[in-house]
């Protein structure tokens, strides 16, 4: 009885940072989607091409501990601005993920025919109306997959936000194996946690999936 | 209508068109006839502004129109959504939009495609794609439309729907620009015919000399 009590107490506490994962998840999704395809799109019309090139390539060729350490502790520093964990950890993961996000659409944006954007042209539609609601679409469902993997990918990354002191899932875990000197239990049920999620966007992005196909054909 | 003069187009090394002259009068049918690579489509995609001239110059009075090879159709927007899309986004006001969706309506009505409009492209056969991209060009009113190999990839009983669907816009003098390596198709439709051959007019002919065209053709081509 104690020992499931404690078990019980132990989700509790850990669940308690499930908050500030779905914060950094979701913060980091928008900025990443967001600047993501605004990149992709810039790169496809040939503007800033070397530049977005250059800032993928950094962003993919280094650690994201480094990122975010930059962005919480050294880039702080030199503006003399203080940033909060859950600021620098959005900013940080959104940058980050943003840089594969550009890839994943550039891929999505390439595979469409050119054809379709030559349709639009011959049917007077502005470049904004083509790329909103005859490109994007198409490229989206394309590109669901990968996508779910980067949303997968940056959900495990949010763990890092631990190492600057952001009360995660991760966090909570250890501040509980630190406690009480066990580390098992405590990280097998931060585990659970994240692969429950993982479970969940991967569920919700079959069904939404199965949607597009079903609309489409 | 139309006016080509002295237009040239090079991709890379390659000439693809050279010093083409032409002109098209309102309510004409022009078939552009030719074997593959001669020409043909380049000359309808720089009319319509797909591809820039090397040097002349082309004038068109009034809206072209423009049905692809391959038709072209988004295929996450329905048949009524692919029809529509273009002239909703123009059409300022409501009475604007219900003015749009009823002349919409009338062209796949006139097409035999209002029972399919809810269908998406995927679901279509070739000829109702056909009629898709047709009714998506006609719906906008052009004063002059190009189509670029109507009937490829169509079987016989499709390729009959194709003439005939053009035979009737061909009496509402549409006036239209189509290529095709198909003559027989051609001799169909066409007030005249122009053979293309190496980027050149090689033939210029009316109806009175279509009868020449299979024996002219083999004395081009080979």
């Amino acid at each position: 009885m104690g020992i499931a009590v404690k078990f019980i107490d132990a989700c509790f506490f850990i669940g308690s940072g499930l908050s500030v994962t779905f914060f950094l998840l979701l913060g980091g999704l928008v900025i990443g989607l967001t600047l993501g395809i605004i990149l992709a799109v810039l790169r496809y019309k040939n503007i800033g091409r070397q530049l977005i090139a250059r800032y993928i390539s950094i962003l993919r060729g280094t650690p994201m501990l480094l990122q975010l350490s930059l962005i919480y502790f050294a880039i702080p520093t030199l503006l003399g601005l203080q940033l909060s964990v859950l600021t620098a950890g959005i900013f940080a993961f959104g940058l980050n993920s943003s840089a594969y996000m550009a890839e994943i659409f550039r891929a999505g944006i390439e595979s469409t025919p050119q054809g379709q954007f030559e349709a639009a042209k011959v049917l007077g539609i502005s470049s904004l109306h083509t790329w909103k609601d005859i490109i994007l679409p198409q490229v989206f469902r394309a590109i669901f997959p990968a996508l779910t993997g980067e949303v997968i990918a940056l959900l495990k990354e949010t763990a890092l936000i631990a190492t600057i002191g952001g009360a995660d899932l991760m966090r909570k875990s250890q501040v509980l194996a630190a406690e009480y000197f066990t580390y098992f239990t405590p990280l097998c049920i931060a585990g659970l946690y994240y692969y429950a999620i993982v479970l969940f966007v991967e569920n919700l992005s079959r069904k939404l999936e199965r949607r597009l196909d079903r609309a489409h054909h | 209508m139309l006016t080509i003069d002295h237009v040239c187009k090079t991709f890379g090394t390659h000439t693809v068109l050279r010093d083409v002259c032409l002109q098209i009068d309102r309510g004409c049918v022009l078939g552009l006839a030719g074997p593959s690579g001669e020409g043909k489509s380049t000359l309808l995609r720089c009319i319509q502004g797909l591809e820039t001239v090397d040097s002349g110059s082309i004038t068109c009075a009034g809206r072209v129109g423009f049905m692809f090879q391959d038709f072209q159709l988004f295929p996450h927007m329905s048949v009524l959504e692919n029809v529509l899309y273009a002239p909703l986004l123009r059409a300022k006001g409501k009475i604007a939009q219900k003015t749009c969706m009823e002349k919409g309506e009338e062209l796949l009505k006139h097409l035999d495609m209002w029972g399919l409009r809810n269908r998406y492209p995927q679901q279509l056969s070739g000829g109702q794609k056909q009629r898709v991209a047709l009714a998506r060009s006609l719906v906008l009113n052009p004063d002059l439309l190009l189509c670029d190999e109507p009937t490829s990839g169509l079987d016989v009983a499709m390729l009959s729907d194709v003439v005939a669907l053009l035979h009737s816009l061909r009496e509402e003098h549409t006036t239209m620009a189509i290529a095709s390596h198909d003559l027989s198709f051609l001799v169909q439709i066409s007030d005249r015919i122009i053979i293309l051959r190496r980027g050149c007019i090689a033939a210029d002919i009316g109806p009175e000399r279509f009868g020449d065209l299979p024996q002219l053709a083999s004395s081009l081509f080979g």
